[in-house]
């Protein structure tokens, strides 16, 4: 009788533990080497009990623009007055829109970019931005993820 | 390799009970879910942009960013800076500052204001010009406050289909803050209109790269002198009691209750009393919508040319859940609660209603505090989701004026306006 309560209580035990381990083997203790999700503090700034109210210099991270032809002419003519992340931030648009967008910063903003870099810019982006062409870009992203 | 080693000794540990994960078969009671036994995922990156088709996320797809004076927030460009405010900041009725979203046109922001020269004038079409400092206006006037929503005009432009260019915010391009200033009204009387004054213009201290006479170069907003709303607009020196960060503002920025942001000029240093109508770029070109319901139109009739357009104006009623976000499961029977915020620019929201199957039915929610018109209002309601499944919770607002949030999509060139009722899927998983 005693060796009977003996033996369910061992197999109690063994089951429960074993339970236990299973859980903690698929639910605990994984980790994976990741920067995913770091941003660095930004350290307090000096201030003085005087007249003026400053803030630091607002940062603007590296961006990568889609390597082609055309791509130091954005570089330098649409940095002039926002920086490329204009660029990446839209949905892709279609050749026309981008066309259109291109045009609107000469005529409506008054950018004044000689007309053949123009020409280039708009085909830089329609190379690039456009439903069609990026998402060859997307794939490459995904792949090298 | 420290993970690796923990998985191997706990599989060593398995092997010398004698027992695998397929004999677990044999208490189901203890291991209901063996068949799924997997490694966690690893964490991925949201892909850095969405569409053709809409973004289908709440907020945008930016990565987090901190600027000067900010929380991390998420950066839609740099340089002029935008930044949206993610999602979970909006379970209170007021936005913290440093939360605050961002939205600059020009790339000339202040890095620093010098008080001892700063002076807000008012000028132009005057009997007696001001140029007040921020000593004056806190110690010369009557301090008077009012909550009310900045909402950029292209919030939630993302949804739209087709795409439209323009910034691609999510749904974070909004807040609401307790703004502590003085009377606009105050101002313009002090300053004394002369006869034949029709529009007060205004403008901040940023200035951009472009050449002068195009919105390249300043950015100018005007409202009608004979506007109502001009009786309810400050000039803000407070926000949420405390100084406006440089981002949004400081050191004053007008509060034009109900509208779009568009008129709360930021740094606001230029009054200009004007006798005839507003002809820059960003009255006469920028921010403008159809003259149509809703200010809804499609690509063909803009291409036909058939749009006649009018200037952006009061916010349309709108309404967020903002917990839970989808983005855990919820086991069945847990009575939960649902969370988010409501307003509108045409007056208080009455009423929020809530759906669980996807619009089909609906269930009034319980308003939170009233902090005024112009507020966002939150709204609260017990949700038990009885069985298993995929559910589609929609929420919809109305306001005093018997607005109601339609169901159906709103497009225009500038991707302004869009109030669709917003929907949320929330899985529900097996409590046992």
């Amino acid at each position: 009788m005693k060796g009977r309560t003996g033996a369910i209580f061992l197999v109690m035990c063994t089951l429960a533990i074993t339970a236990a381990v299973v859980c903690a083997d698929l639910k605990k203790g994984y980790y994976t080497p990741s920067q995913l999700g770091s941003l660095q503090q930004v350290a307090p700034g000096d201030l003085s009990p005087d007249s003026i109210y400053q803030v630091s210099a607002y940062p603007v991270p590296a961006l990568d623009l889609s390597a082609g032809d055309g791509r130091q002419d954005v570089q330098i003519y649409c940095n002039t007055c926002h920086s490329p992340r204009y660029i990446t931030m839209q949905p892709p648009l279609q050749a026309a829109t981008w066309e259109s967008e291109v045009n609107k910063m000469n005529k409506t903003y008054g950018a004044n970019i000689p007309e053949a870099t123009t020409r280039k810019i708009i085909a830089y982006l329609q190379a690039h931005y456009t439903p069609e062409t990026r998402k060859e870009w997307a794939l490459v992203f995904a792949i090298c993820r | 390799m420290k993970a690796t080693e923990q998985i191997l000794s706990r599989r060593s540990l398995l092997k010398f009970l004698g027992v695998t994960t397929s004999g677990m078969a044999v208490s189901p009671c203890l291991w209901p879910d063996a068949a799924t036994a997997q490694d966690p995922p690893r964490t991925n990156a949201l892909e850095p942009f969405t569409g053709p088709g809409p973004n289908s996320h709440w907020n945008s797809v930016s990565p987090y960013f901190t600027e000067p004076q900010k929380a991390p927030l998420l950066l839609l460009t740099d340089r002029p800076v935008q930044l949206e405010t993610p999602r979970h900041y909006f379970l209170t009725a007021f936005t913290a500052n440093e939360a605050f979203y961002v939205r600059w046109h020009l790339d000339g922001i202040p890095n620093a204001v010098d008080l001892k020269e700063w002076k807000l004038r008012v000028e132009g079409n005057v009997n007696k010009p001001l140029a007040l400092n921020l000593s004056d206006l806190m110690q010369k006037f009557k301090p008077v406050s009012i909550a009310a929503v900045n909402q950029c005009s292209g919030n939630s432009r993302s949804r739209l289909q087709p795409r439209v260019p323009g910034g691609q915010w999510g749904n974070g391009a909004m807040g609401n803050a307790m703004w502590t200033g003085i009377r606009l009204r105050e101002l313009l009387d002090m300053a004394a209109l002369k006869a034949g004054s029709l529009f007060a213009q205004f403008q901040g201290l940023d200035t951009g790269q472009g050449p002068e006479g195009f919105g390249s170069h300043v950015f100018l907003k005007s409202l009608d002198l004979t506007n109502p709303v001009l009786d309810e607009c400050i000039v803000a020196y407070l926000m949420n009691g405390e100084p406006l960060p440089v981002l949004n503002g400081f050191p004053v920025r007008l509060v034009v209750p109900g509208y779009f942001a568009t008129y709360w000029t930021k740094c606001l240093s230029w009054i200009r009393v004007l006798s005839a109508q507003d002809e820059n770029f960003w009255m006469k070109t920028a921010y403008r919508v159809p003259d149509t319901p809703r200010g809804n139109t499609t690509p063909e009739d803009v291409q036909a040319g058939k749009i006649k357009t009018v200037p952006l104006e009061r916010l349309p009623v709108r309404s967020f859940l903002i917990s839970p976000d989808g983005s855990s499961k919820i086991p069945a029977g847990m009575s939960v609660t649902l969370r988010g915020i409501a307003f509108s620019g045409f007056g208080r929201v009455i009423r929020v209603e809530v759906s669980d199957n996807g619009g089909k039915n609906w269930t009034a929610a319980t308003l939170g505090e009233d902090h005024g018109a112009y507020s966002f209002r939150t709204w609260e309601m017990p949700w038990t989701p009885k069985s298993p499944g995929r559910y589609s919770l929609a929420v919809r607002a109305t306001d005093e004026k018997n607005n109601t949030q339609p169901d159906e999509p709103v497009w225009n060139p500038g991707g302004y306006l869009w109030n669709r009722i917003e929907r949320q899927e929330i899985v529900v998983g097996n409590a046992n």
